[in-house]
Order: C-alpha cells, then structure tokens, then sequence
C-alpha cells in the first residue's frame, strides 16, 4: 500500500491515501482505485484505469467498505473473563469490522434497556470507534416465556431480538414477538433449533459423529425450526407487514431450501451463514484440517477422511464444539452456494469467546462456540481463492447484505456501507498476498477458542477505518 | 487406516514393532498391529494356564485405573491382568474422589501423574475423554470404554477369543453379526474396525432407531472396510459364523427408541429357535452384562457354541498383552 504516511492512533481521525483493488458494493464497482482520506473524511474516490493502474490486482491490496458483523458474543455483562466489550471491539478491528451486533445472551440478558445502556457505556469506555449495535432478548431472561421489554429497547436503540444461544421455544412467543417487534420495525433474529430433538446433541449427526460415537444433532432439528419460523411469519405477516424474520447461523442444505422457498413467496425472512460453518466441516473433529470445499469429492459427495488420510490432527478437539454444530461437507457447499445465489443476506461470525476452563475438558461438555470475529476474513478469502464465491459477493455479504438486513434501523445508528467521498471513512485494507499464523498472541479477543491456532491464514488486515477514525492499524 | 499384508512372523515377542503409546480407539491399529497383540496375548495366555500365573514385566509401574462409570468387568480385568504382571494397582472410583467434588478430568490426571503412576486406564462416559487425559498424561492411556465411542480393549479379546474358536484362526470371509443396539454401543464401534480390518464379513442388526447413523458409515467406508446394516434378522443370522448380542438397556424404551423389552426379545432377541438360521457350529458372544430373556436367551448363554466366559477369560490375556506392549513405549511416539 502506498501513500501511508503516519502510524496512527486507536480513535483518532486518519489522513491517509490508500490505493489497491476497491470493491464496493454500494455502487456496485470494483476495480484499481485510489483513496484519499483527509481529517477522516474521504475526500476522493478515484478508479484507476490504463497505467495508473498498473501492478494493483484483485489479488493484492483490497479495500472494502468496514464489514459488520450481524452476530457477536462480547459476553460483558457478566462473564468479562471470556471477553469484554473493549477486549472483543479489539478484535473486531483487528478482523475488518467496523460495525458489530452484540447478542443479548449475557449475565444478565439484555432484555431492559438499563442492561442495553451499560454495554453502550462499555462500548464508548474503550475509546474504539468500531460501532456497537446490540440485539435485545425476545423474552424476559431469554427463558421463552414472557415477552422482553421490546418496545422500551426498541427505543433505547435495539436493532433487533434475540433468544440466541437457545431459540424461542414457544411457537405463540414467536408468533407474538414477530407481530410486536414488526410494528416497532424490528426484526427477529431467530436461533432455529428444535431443542427437542438437539437435548445433548454433541456433532451433528451422520457419519462422522457415528464413528466417533458422540450425540447426533439431526439436520431436521435446524431444518425443522426454520419451517415452523417461517410458516408463522407468513402468518403473522398479513396482519403486520412490518415484520420481518432473520435466522442466523443457517447451517444445512436442508433449512436453506426453506429460506430459499420462502423468499420465492415473497415473505421478509433473511438469513446469515457462519464463516465457520463455510470453511470447516464435522470431520474437523475427526482431526482432519482441510477447507470443506477440499473434503468434497468428484462425485459431489463428502470424502472419507479415515481412508484418505486427511486426519491430521487429534479427533475430540474442543475449540470445534459450536452450536449449531459443524455440519458434512456437503451442507457447507450448500451454505456457499446459499452465498452465491443470495438466499444468504450475510456472514456473521457468531463470535464465541470463551475461557480455558470451559473449553479444556470433555468434547461433550465443552461450552459451544468458536471465537471467530479475527479468522472470519481469512475463511472467506480462503473461499474466494477456491473460486467457490466471487470477491465481490463475498464483500456484499460482509457490507451492504447485513446492512440490509438491520434496515432502516441499522441506518439511524449510521450502518451504511459504501466508499462514498464526503463521508467519514469507513473501509478496510486487506493485504491479500501476505499470511499471518493464528495464535493466542495474534489474537486480540481473550477467547483463544479456536480450531485454527497454529494456522497460516492468508490476507492479513492492514488497517481499520471506522466512522473516519482509525480502529486497527498496526503499521 | 488401510490393512497391511499380513505379517504373521514379522514381530517377535515384547514390545518391539508397537508403535503406539497410547491405545485409545482401535481406528490406528494395522493389521501387523492386532497380530502382535494376539501373539503376545498367547504368551499371556501361556502364563496365565501356569499354576502361579504371575510374571515380574511390570515391576515397579504402576498403573492407576480411574473409572468413571460403574464397572465390574473390565475394572477388575484390568486390575489383574495388571497385578499379573506384578505392576502396583491403584484403583479410583470417580464417585469416591475429588470428581464428585467437580475437579475437572485434566487436574485429575494431573495429580495421578503427580502421585506417580505410570499408565492409565480409564474409563468415562463422554466419548474422546481419553484423548483429554492423554494430552495432559506423561505416560501411557489406556481406553477402558469411553462414551459411546470405542472400547478398544474388549475388542480385541473378542478378536482374540474368535481366532481361537474359529476353524484356522481366521475371520476372513467369516459372517460376523453383531445384534442389539449399536448406536450406543462402543463395543460395537471398536468391533467395526477390528473386524472389518481382519477381513470380517461383518453386518450390524437391529431396530432401526438404533442403527442410526450407521448406513452412513457403511455406505463411507472404503473397499475392504464395508459392512452390511440390516433390521432384517433373518436375514443377518442366516449362515451366520458368528453372532454377538448387545446388552438392551431400559433407558431406550424411555426415549421412545424401542416399544417394549417384550417386543425387542420377541424380534430380536437371540434364541435357538432364531439361531437355527445360522451355521451349526456358530459361535455366540456376548460382552456382558447380559439380561437374559431379552437380547439372548438363558438356554443360549449357556449353550455349548457360546463363549462368553471364554471372553472374560481371554479379557484377562488380551489385557495384560496390552500393558505390556504399552509399558515399553513410554517416551515413544504418539498413538
């Protein structure tokens, strides 16, 4: 990247020219650019053509618009020794987002604003200008039995609801909580999991989890809910046309076809996909170590890791427990394929930070997630490299497709990804030729949680730019 | 894992050609692998027909046995195959130690090691927990059952036991039924690979609810390692070699897996009339605990063509095979 002139400070406003390869969505462009940022505003825009041009490449400095992230656990209040909301904004720039959506499953659950209103004050405490939004719980202590002070969390600036870490159980909560947050204008942001058929599921069930005995989470426990969400919201939607329905960390071919289905009729339901549940697959656990889109077969069909020699790694590794949980490969070519044809709005990481001590004991009783926010960039660029999604809509998925997603709401909180000149600046620098291996000390979240320590990613983050001031630039 | 050729006098006796420091699943063990574990669990077998069957191999290990779920079995097959060995046993049942005060498994086996033991055995209902514990564990872990995942040393004494009752010692080509419920059966996991790894021509046989999951696999599993899975137990039983019966727990009628124990043992239960179908000198097995009445008739317990305490007995040579084939790997490499 040329034009760099001063390290700068976390939080103060950049000037900076930055050239390379420009993807933005907004304007539906990309191509050798260059920008210029002065006192955080970006002045000028210009594409480069002929020999200006020249040497800069899809394949070598990207600048996007900041990703925002639909779906993060930053687990303050209530569980700091996982992560705070300073130490996960941190690693939210270090990942390229500028923008993240904290869930309310916290100790105690977001579900008054008063708790809403301490994660705002922890968020401007840390001096990061990475945007907090943050989803309020459907229901009181997310318990799934009486409704959530909504409408006063809608007002406190809620961009959506969620129960997430459980579903709504109920279906008349759901009915209700999609009816009443439709005429706030805010979406439901469901967590599809028929917890009846899921009760101690550890893998999800097929091949993999029965060769290595652990509980399976049938596909139809995903596949199920998301039926059942979507056919109340064409329900709930002739009555209320303000509703709306996310689902998040979509994982099987199988719910896919519903969401798939239920756009075709026109209902307002969106969904996001998880970089994990892109890139890796359940024989992971196995110990293999592959992108799923290397574990699939000629035939269309997942590799045996056990006769190919994929297995790599020691089976059982906890850092791969996630719920939903990784699915076969062939669900994670759907989820891409999902990307591609757009029945996927966006990659959320669902960011899951959590201590040793509750990640360093048996597979099955090892707390679910991946602590994800730092890696997602790497999975999707690895995606791209494959050739299994075009940069661009990868871009959209991590910019405008979440954007949105968060509408109008998303909007007053200043949520518009694009490289508009005259705005403050918010973009990111992705080095694509360079590599950085994954390790507790490159990682800036205190969840350490993940399968890919010890990995080369490629595409490091040169710099963060959010609302004109500098979020990450290690430079 | 691919099988190798056989190497039937490739490994002479003692630890030389193993390789593994652990033995926590049987998906790992070659072909020239299980043949050094059958020929040294002869030589055990050879000790344990002396009048006083002990031999000083293991003297000065000690070996801890930490079992977290209730076992008669194979904790005490365990216990003397290792003190046949003349190896110091310490036994910890998880409900009388500090694990029912919640310590987590890794600082357990952290203080084993710290009180100096040398090998541990263990036993736990997670399925992968011995992987935990040889993460943290200086010496050798020996999987004695976890969750629904592997046992692997019983396993192998039914291996050891088949060979001694099969015409030529060989199970290649031979139909091997293993009937009951397979999906939470980590016997039957084990025996998958053994078996199939010795040429077996194994089928899997039950309710369909608990078979789950298990025509994935078959349909997975690359040449040579297939196997058939049917809820037709005619069709599994008929000229059967051998038939080994799954102990039917009363949980699964709870969970809505099965109707009845009545129903189960009128379909599926193995009785003499049903065995019929399979070859006359069919051998039935059994890993025990059995209820009889249920997945095998009393009368075919007993029957001459049954080998169930033959299975206890080999347990015993099998297992001090195995320690002793791990005893000499202590700073080798990984499992």
């Amino acid at each position: 990247m040329s034009g760099m002139t001063t390290a700068a400070a976390v939080g103060a406003l950049i000037t900076r020219t930055v050239r390379g390869w420009a993807v933005d969505p907004a304007a539906g462009r990309e191509g050798a650019a260059e920008l210029e940022i002065v006192d955080g505003l970006l002045r000028r825009l210009t594409w480069l053509e002929g020999a200006a041009a020249d040497g800069i490449t899809a394949g070598g400095t990207l600048i996007a618009p900041g990703f925002v992230d639909l779906h993060a656990h930053f687990r303050e209040p209530g569980n700091e020794d996982a992560e705070t909301v300073a130490t996960g904004l941190a690693a939210a720039a270090h990942g390229g987002f500028t923008t993240v959506c904290l869930m309310p499953n916290t100790t105690p659950a977001i579900d008054e604003p008063s708790v809403l209103a301490a994660v705002t004050a922890a968020a401007a405490a840390s001096g990061s200008p990475v945007r907090v939004l943050v989803h309020g719980a459907v229901t009181h202590g997310r318990k799934g039995e009486t409704l959530a002070a909504l409408g006063e969390l809608a007002d406190a600036g809620a961009v959506g609801f969620s129960d997430d870490g459980a579903p709504v159980r109920s279906a008349p909560i759901l009915r209700n909580a999609l009816a009443y947050a439709g005429a706030l204008g805010v979406p439901i942001v469901d967590h599809p999991e028929d917890p009846a058929l899921t009760e101690g599921a550890e893998a999800s069930e097929g091949y993999v989890a029965t060769v290595l005995g652990l509980r399976g989470w049938p596909v139809a426990g995903e596949a199920g809910a998301v039926a059942r969400a979507i056919a109340i919201l064409a329900d709930v939607v002739r009555d209320v046309p303000g509703a709306r329905l996310h689902l998040t960390h979509v994982s099987t071919a199988a719910s896919l076809d519903h969401v798939r289905a239920g756009k075709a009729a026109g209902l307002p339901v969106t969904c996001d996909v998880t970089p994990h549940h892109l890139g890796f697959s359940d024989e992971w656990i196995a110990g293999a170590r592959r992108w799923a889109w290397e574990a699939m077969g000629e035939d269309g069909r997942a590799r045996d890791p056990w006769t190919d020699g994929a297995l790599v790694a020691p089976p059982f590794d906890t850092s791969l427990r996630v719920n939903p949980p990784l699915r076969s490969a062939e669900d994670a070519a759907a989820c891409l394929a999902a990307l591609v044809d757009g029945t996927a709005d966006a990659i959320a990481t669902d960011h899951a930070p959590h201590t040793e001590v509750d990640k360093h004991v048996e597979f099955g009783w090892a707390s679910n997630g991946i602590s994800g926010i730092e890696t997602a960039i790497g999975i999707v660029l690895a995606a791209v490299e494959s050739g299994g999604v075009p940069l661009a809509r990868a871009i959209e998925a991590l910019t405008t497709g979440p954007a949105r997603v968060l509408g109008v709401r998303g909007e007053r909180h200043g949520v518009a990804p694009g490289l508009r000149e005259g705005e403050p600046a918010d973009l990111v620098v992705i080095d694509r030729a360079a590599d950085w291996t994954v390790s507790a000390d490159a990682l800036c979240s205190k969840g350490k949680n993940t399968p890919l320590l010890g990995r080369e990613l490629r595409g490091v983050v040169r710099l963060v730019v959010a609302g004109g001031r500098v979020a990450y630039a290690p430079d | 894992m691919t099988a190798q050729a056989d190497r039937p006098d490739a490994a002479p006796s003692g630890s030389v050609g193993w390789h593994h420091r652990h033995l926590l699943d049987v998906d790992g063990l070659t072909r020239p692998d299980l043949e050094l574990v059958m020929k040294t669990a002869d030589e055990m077998s050879e000790i344990l027909a002396r009048p006083i069957p002990k031999v000083p191999a293991l003297r000065g290990t000690s070996v801890t046995i930490l079992f977290y779920e209730a076992s008669t079995r194979t904790r005490v097959s365990f216990e003397v195959a290792a003190k046949n060995l003349s190896a110091d046993v310490v036994n910890i049942a998880a409900a009388s130690s500090a694990v029912s005060k919640g310590e987590s498994l890794v600082d357990t086996v952290r203080t084993i090691e710290a009180l100096g033991a040398d090998m541990l055995v263990m036993r736990h209902p997670a399925s992968g927990a011995p992987y935990l514990a040889a993460e943290v564990f200086g010496g050798s872990v020996l999987n004695g059952g976890d969750g629904w995942h592997a046992h692997p040393s019983q396993a192998l004494l039914d291996l050891y036991t088949l060979r001694s009752r099969l015409p030529g010692g060989s199970l290649e080509g031979r139909k091997v039924v293993i009937l009951g419920d397979v999906l939470h059966s980590r016997v039957a996991r084990s025996n998958i690979w053994t078996l199939t790894a010795m040429g077996a021509d194994l089928w899997l046989c039950g309710p369909s609810t608990l078979l789950r999951g298990f025509e994935a696999w078959a349909a997975r599993g690359a040449a040579g390692r297939r196997f058939t899975v049917t809820s037709d137990v005619r069709a599994a039983l008929r000229d059967a070699d051998v038939v080994m019966a799954l102990r039917i727990q009363k949980e699964r009628m709870a969970s809505g897996l099965l109707p009845s124990l009545r129903e189960y043992a009128a379909r599926y239960g193995l009785t003499t009339e049903r065995l019929r179908a399979a070859r006359p000198d069919v051998v039935v097995m059994h890993p025990g605990p059995m209820n009889e009445g249920v997945e095998i008739a009393a009368d075919v317990a007993v029957d001459p063509r049954s080998v169930i305490t033959a299975q206890v007995t080999n347990g015993v040579a099998v297992r001090m095979a195995l320690l002793y084939l791990l005893s000499g790997t202590k700073s080798g490499e990984g499992a």
